[in-house]
């Protein structure tokens, strides 16, 4: 299990705050009671730590595993807001609260189960996980990125170098993306989906990756699309990434909207919120480490050391 | 996900805007509705749009199946040859059962089993379709009737080779002097190949989107097709005559004018020089509206489930 909450502070991105209320434009997109559920095929049940043992009778036979086990997951329950034209909106919270999916819901990716999105123009989104096709060359990936955002191949041609450039992946781009570092691959996702200005770019944990050059030119270009009337979506760990590229910050916690409000004073209150889970976490695990002398317990009993 | 009562979140905020401020927000400023779908003219005119990232798709996709490997491309030669030569040995030589009902026994196996696998791997690439682009339908915005087309796509590309290594092998059959392969002269009819391989790749098409949307919303499904394409494969006389093993049965006349076995015609028509292949303009007609129905009836199916794409 990966750390739950890491926002470590880079100095890189502390001396450029958030660029200040450029003009803000009309709605550009709206969000209405939006609900999303996963549906998931074959688990027996939500939650933590092992499935109970069963013997193989009731396993082949029992209820939980027979056929057609479909699990109902509730990722996004109800989140409404309104962005407008211009704005650059970063989405906080912690793992598995929904930031993601609701990313994908409001791009239109993932069709809602309730609720309604309405937006201006065609969103872009960009993720860590959206590999292209990685047994294909980088060459490869931004003639199939590209036309699949919807660019002529003219264009194409005409933005390849600005493309290769702008990722800094330099004669990497001839070789397979299996080949690609994690930071190489997300660099190059990156420069193919800015390549189109979109109307709204969404932004998944990409800017994590990639040094200080590249998060400086990130963000200028984060600055283009906002300059030429888009909106910016940042989800993100780092809470200095996100005060340095938003103007305005989501709070998710359990596929609900908890807080919406600037940017500072948003991380500022989600900041003191992990700390304070952070601080309790390590209580728990002194009174653990304090109990290990005793006989153990069921397993049941170090789950919420574990999380 | 803590499970601590001393720390909690903020509650929940209950923003929701009103139908009417709703409507008139969204009518103002000119916004549309995500992940609908869009009605059938703009769809089509969307999809006609990606022509070129259908096909450039396809080519990649084509390409790459063979990258991993120390002889690369030639595989696109090689694999089609090692399966021609299994047919061959097989129901050219050992069986008897391909002697029936033709002159030259080789060429109607290998023209049988290289017709139907394109069949039936574009089948498969339409059923995968959606789920092995899974990344790319979450990350961009496109009509989704691209990916079975550029799955069907892919095939076709495999194909090309494939035919060439098909024609050459019918031909070289004949020259054997045993009296059970008849000659397969070369002749300008051989052209014909072409507009036969055109329908059924329209077909494919058809077939692909169908199967794309049924197995994407029920994924069980793909495990039923290996053995709907087995059915098929032996209602179509692939490796044997169905005229002269079921021809006088009332079913016999249904399998011959289904589909998969009037491309298979249209192909040994073109190809071989056979009296139990001769042309026939009815089968050219029917492997003509079979296409059509099938691509028309499938994209239909296929736009009917857009908005569904990507869901889990």
């Amino acid at each position: 299990m990966t750390e739950d909450y890491d926002f470590e502070v880079d100095a890189e991105d502390l001396d450029s705050v958030a660029t200040p209320d450029r003009a803000i434009g009309p709605p550009s997109l709206l969000v209405d009671d939006l609900h999303v559920t996963y549906r998931v095929f074959g688990a027996r049940r939500v939650g933590h730590g092992e499935a109970p043992k069963r013997s193989l009778l009731s396993r082949l036979f029992g209820r939980g595993t027979e056929p057609g086990t479909v699990t109902q997951v509730p990722a996004i329950r109800g989140v409404s807001f309104t962005a407008h034209h211009g704005e650059s909106i970063g989405i906080v919270g912690v793992n598995g609260s929904g930031k993601s999916t609701l990313l994908r819901a409001i791009a239109g990716l993932i069709p809602p189960n309730q609720g309604a999105v309405y937006a201006a123009g065609d969103p872009a989104l960009l993720g860590v996980n959206a590999v292209l096709m990685g047994g294909l060359t980088g060459e490869r990936n931004i003639v199939i990125g590209g036309l699949a955002l919807g660019l002529t191949p003219q264009q194409i041609d005409e933005r390849y170098d600005d493309i290769v450039e702008f990722s800094g992946i330099g004669n990497f781009v001839n070789l397979p993306m299996k080949a690609y570092s994690s930071g190489m691959a997300a660099r190059l996702r990156f420069a193919i989906s800015v390549a189109a200005v979109p109307d709204i770019l969404m932004i998944d944990e990409a800017l994590a990756t990639g040094d200080a050059t590249f998060r400086q030119r990130s963000k200028e270009r984060i600055d283009e699309v906002r300059a030429s009337a888009g909106t910016v979506f940042l989800v993100s760990h780092s809470l200095a990434t996100v005060k340095s590229i938003c103007t305005r910050v989501l709070w998710i916690h359990q596929g609900e909207l908890v807080m919406d409000g600037p940017a500072e004073q948003v991380c500022e209150e989600y900041g003191e919120f992990v700390q304070a889970v952070k601080k309790e976490r390590l209580a728990a695990r002194r009174s653990k480490a304090g109990a290990a002398a005793a006989p153990r317990r069921g397993r049941s009993g170090d789950n919420s050391a574990a999380r | 996900m803590t499970q601590s009562e001393a720390v909690s979140a903020p509650p929940p905020l209950h923003q929701r805007l009103d139908r009417a401020e709703l409507e008139r927000l969204v009518a103002d400023n000119g916004l549309g509705r995500m992940g609908v779908r869009p009605p059938l003219v703009p769809y089509v005119k969307q999809l006609w749009a990606r022509r070129s990232f259908a096909s450039v798709l396809a080519t990649s996709k084509a390409y790459a199946r063979h990258q991993n490997n120390y002889l690369g491309q030639l595989w696109a030669l090689l694999n089609p040859i090692l399966n021609a030569f299994v047919y061959v040995l097989i129901f050219g030589f050992v069986l008897q059962v391909s002697r029936e009902g033709t002159n030259n026994a080789i060429a109607f196996v290998v023209i049988g089993t290289f017709i139907f696998r394109f069949f039936e791997t574009s089948i498969t690439a339409g059923a995968k379709s959606i789920r092995s682009n899974l990344n790319l339908v979450r990350s961009v915005h496109f009509p989704r009737a691209v990916l079975p087309i550029s799955g069907v796509l892919a095939e076709l590309t495999t194909l090309v080779p494939a035919i060439l290594v098909m024609i050459v092998i019918s031909w070289a059959s004949g020259l054997l002097p045993d009296p059970a392969f008849a000659p397969v002269p070369v002749s300008w009819e051989w052209l014909l190949i072409v507009p036969a391989i055109a329908m059924l790749w329209l077909f494919n098409t058809g077939c692909a989107f169908m199967v794309a949307r049924w197995v994407a919303i029920t994924p069980d499904l793909q495990n039923i097709i290996p053995f709907v394409m087995r059915f098929l494969m032996y209602g179509s006389g692939v490796i044997f005559s169905i005229d002269r093993y079921v021809g006088d049965h009332p079913i016999g006349t249904v399998l011959q004018y289904q589909p998969v076995a009037v491309y298979l015609y249209l192909a040994r028509s073109s190809i071989m020089d056979d009296p139990n292949f001769p042309q026939d303009p009815v089968m050219w007609w029917l492997g003509l509206g079979w296409a059509l129905v099938f691509l028309l009836i499938g994209f239909l199916v296929f736009w009917r489930g857009e908005e569904r794409y990507g869901r889990d």
